[in-house]
């Protein structure tokens, strides 16, 4: 829909057939018919390298559990052929292991969206409220009986929109300010959790106790039920992403930059940023708030590829990466005990969040006014 | 901003007055609504009624827990912003309390301590660490500790001690009953042990704080500025650090987290007198059990029979008083 030329690289892409000379360095030309794309190499090599990282760790969640299944019988559960393996690893592992993608999946594209849009690494769906605000109307619609368990999807997704929103007019005061938006985020979070705690009292104790596992974050006894509604919003969110992609480059200028260059800022912004919150809504509504996947993984992906701007599919398949690895190290690090997967990422996210802080420059210290 | 002397003493006893009235609601309603005039001859005369028993065996410890915990939570939260010279500064919102949370949970889980004296001291050890390491990682990069880097430290700070906790709870099912109050702070269920063994640490902490005033003051107008008015800048710090510590691990042994206690009060306190600690810090000591005992008493209305516990109230309370800061005031340039 937004047509409009977005940033040096991709003006040059049509003349490059002719004049292969001004193709800027690390990228190469990819002619499908009449199209051609700019591709950077490293970014493509980086993918391709995650896609089998996470296949392996695919293959070994499913093997590893309380008993060993050897890879060659996963593989033949996963093709459709008969195997003696058939229920620990078709009905008991891959449902959750499913989960587990999706969500991270969503995790990684939201936090990539948002962090190019606040063009700063600290924003991102958890820091800024949004997981929180679908866990308290979660929570919410769960302690008062609301609704039937199929809509509670949408009950987080509007929980998640509405503390974007709120955070986002409270932070505008003729202007948006990056440093104000993630103060008041903060803020905002700490008032969700109180909320939340205040539903969880006000339920009955069978509703508290439930809604306290989904709280932690957990990908224990999640299966296709959870998967489903995600896997829909995926499927939509892929040529939404791919609109993203052209418009994120727009979006990582900074403003004068892109208005000069022509770019509806305003509009672009407004799309990626609904896109990721939507995203990480539906992915906490499914899994509850695994913290800090949102906010790592596009930073990893980003030093991987060490381009300019957050890669989208890197970002996506990072996110797979850790959830599915976190999970498989929460169920067997201290078992039998299971810990929820939530409580794994935040033990590691939180001190890169520190160390992000604690190395930030001018640069990323939220200059943008 | 110089303040009539006079009118600041109107404020320090308007202030007096309304905690009076706050302890009295605090002692009046409940589950069992219970009439002032009985409560005050509950507490004069005795005698063996029930309202009476209640009074006196429930409400009149929760109550002192309570007016303890906000004293020293308010008072906590302005030396920490004297200080850092940073309007953010509270032991909630840095991670401090949860610290001490964590020290405590620590205490009970892996080293057997189970009385409230034993396991203060790890409150204090877990949030004067916490303190330390959150100002370490805010005060990184060049261009020092901005209120942005504080806050966010502090919430990395939070989420991963939250995260040990919560693994140290599901991973250690005996002692979990134990501290699973801890998680959120209430006053609630605290006896009269309670307050003896942590009175004599929160008025340490508030003498101190008191002792400080002059040095914050000139700290206000800068290190270089505290250092040409004769004061030593890094052995205020130092004895800051300390008295707020004190004051913090002493409130979360007792009752457990407590957040915007520290930041709404101090606050509210300069907005009365001015910015003159040895002001502000008596203001605070009372404001901060007003608030804590007036979100204990709409804890206990909101829901009944179930009670809310105190920290859910004042996070909600202070959080609207967080977002006026910092749309109002130019604190936010980091």
């Amino acid at each position: 829909m937004n047509r409009t030329t977005t940033g040096g690289t991709s003006t040059a892409a049509p003349a490059l057939g002719a004049r292969a000379g001004v193709r800027p360095a690390g990228y190469a030309v990819v002619r499908a018919g009449r199209a051609s794309f700019l591709v950077h190499r490293r970014a493509v090599a980086v993918a391709a390298l995650l896609a089998v990282l996470l296949a392996v760790a695919v293959v070994l969640s499913l093997c590893i559990g309380e008993t060993f299944t050897s890879p060659v019988q996963v593989v033949d559960v996963l093709l459709g052929r008969p195997s003696p393996d058939e229920f620990v690893v078709g009905t008991l592992r891959l449902p959750r292991l499913v989960v587990g993608l999706l969500a991270g999946t969503a995790f990684g594209v939201a936090g990539a969206l948002v962090q190019t849009v606040a063009r700063n690494p600290l924003a991102s769906p958890d820091v800024i409220g949004v997981t929180h605000g679908a866990g308290a109307a979660t929570v919410a619609a769960m302690s008062f009986g609301l609704v039937a368990h199929t809509t509670l999807p949408y009950v987080s997704v509007a929980g998640g929109l509405g503390a974007a929103l709120l955070v986002y007019a409270f932070a505008w005061r003729g202007g948006m300010q990056a440093s104000r938006f993630v103060l008041i985020g903060i803020g905002v979070s700490i008032a969700l959790g109180s909320l939340t705690q205040l539903f969880l009292t006000k339920g009955d104790y069978l509703v508290a106790q439930q809604a306290k596992v989904w709280l932690t974050g957990s990908l224990n006894s999640r299966g296709y039920d959870q998967a489903a509604p995600l896997a829909l919003v995926l499927l939509v969110a892929v040529p939404a992403a791919l609109w993203a992609a052209r418009a994120q480059r727009g979006a990582s200028f900074d403003d004068d930059t892109a208005i000069a260059l022509g770019i509806r800022l305003d509009r672009v912004r407004l799309g990626l940023a609904l896109l990721g919150v939507v995203l990480a809504s539906v992915a906490t509504g499914a899994t509850g708030p695994v913290d800090f996947v949102a906010l790592l993984a596009p930073q990893i992906a980003r030093r991987l590829t060490r381009t300019a701007q957050i890669p989208l599919l890197s970002s996506a398949l990072t996110g797979a990466l850790v959830v599915v690895v976190a999970d498989l190290l929460a169920r067997r690090l201290f078992s039998p005990v299971e810990l929820p997967v939530g409580v794994l990422t935040a033990a590691v996210g939180a001190p890169y969040l520190m160390w992000l802080i604690a190395r930030t420059r001018s640069r990323s210290g939220g200059s943008s006014s | 901003m110089a303040r009539p002397t006079r009118s600041r003493i109107g404020w320090l006893i308007g202030c007096a007055v309304l905690l009076a009235l706050a302890v009295l609601l605090s002692l009046a309603v409940g589950s069992r609504q219970i009439a002032p005039s009985v409560v005050i001859q509950a507490l004069l005369h005795g005698g063996t009624s029930n309202d009476a028993e209640v009074v006196r065996s429930l409400r009149v410890p929760r109550t002192v827990i309570g007016v303890l915990a906000g004293a020293a939570l308010a008072v906590a939260g302005t030396v920490m912003q004297g200080i850092t010279r940073n309007p953010i500064a509270e032991p909630g919102i840095l991670g401090v309390s949860q610290g001490a949370s964590a020290g405590v949970v620590c205490a009970i889980a892996f080293f057997g301590v189970h009385t409230l004296t034993g396991y203060v001291w790890f409150a204090f050890a877990g949030a004067a660490l916490a303190a330390v390491a959150v100002q370490l990682v805010a005060a990184g990069g060049h261009r020092g500790a901005s209120p942005v880097k504080l806050a966010l430290a502090g919430a990395a700070m939070n989420a991963f001690l939250a995260s040990l906790v919560s693994g140290i709870a599901t991973t250690n099912a005996h002692a979990l009953d134990e501290f699973r109050f801890w998680q959120v702070g209430s006053i609630s269920g605290r006896g009269t042990d309670v307050i003896a063994r942590i009175w004599p640490f929160v008025l340490a902490g508030l003498l101190l704080a008191g002792l400080l005033a002059k040095g914050l003051d000139a700290l206000a107008l800068g290190d270089d500025a505290a250092r040409g008015l004769g004061h030593d800048v890094a052995r205020l710090r130092v004895l800051g650090a300390v008295g707020a510590t004190v004051l913090t691990g002493a409130a979360v042994a007792a009752v457990g987290p407590i957040a915007f206690t520290g930041l709404a009060v101090p606050h509210l306190a300069r907005a009365l007198v001015g910015a003159a600690h040895r002001w502000v810090l008596p203001v605070a000591a009372l404001l901060g059990p007003v608030m804590i005992l007036l979100s204990d008493v709409i804890g206990r209305i909101v829901f009944p029979p179930s009670e809310v516990p105190v920290a859910v109230m004042t996070a909600l309370l202070g959080v609207p008083f967080l977002i006026v800061l910092v749309r109002r005031r130019t604190v936010v340039a980091s």
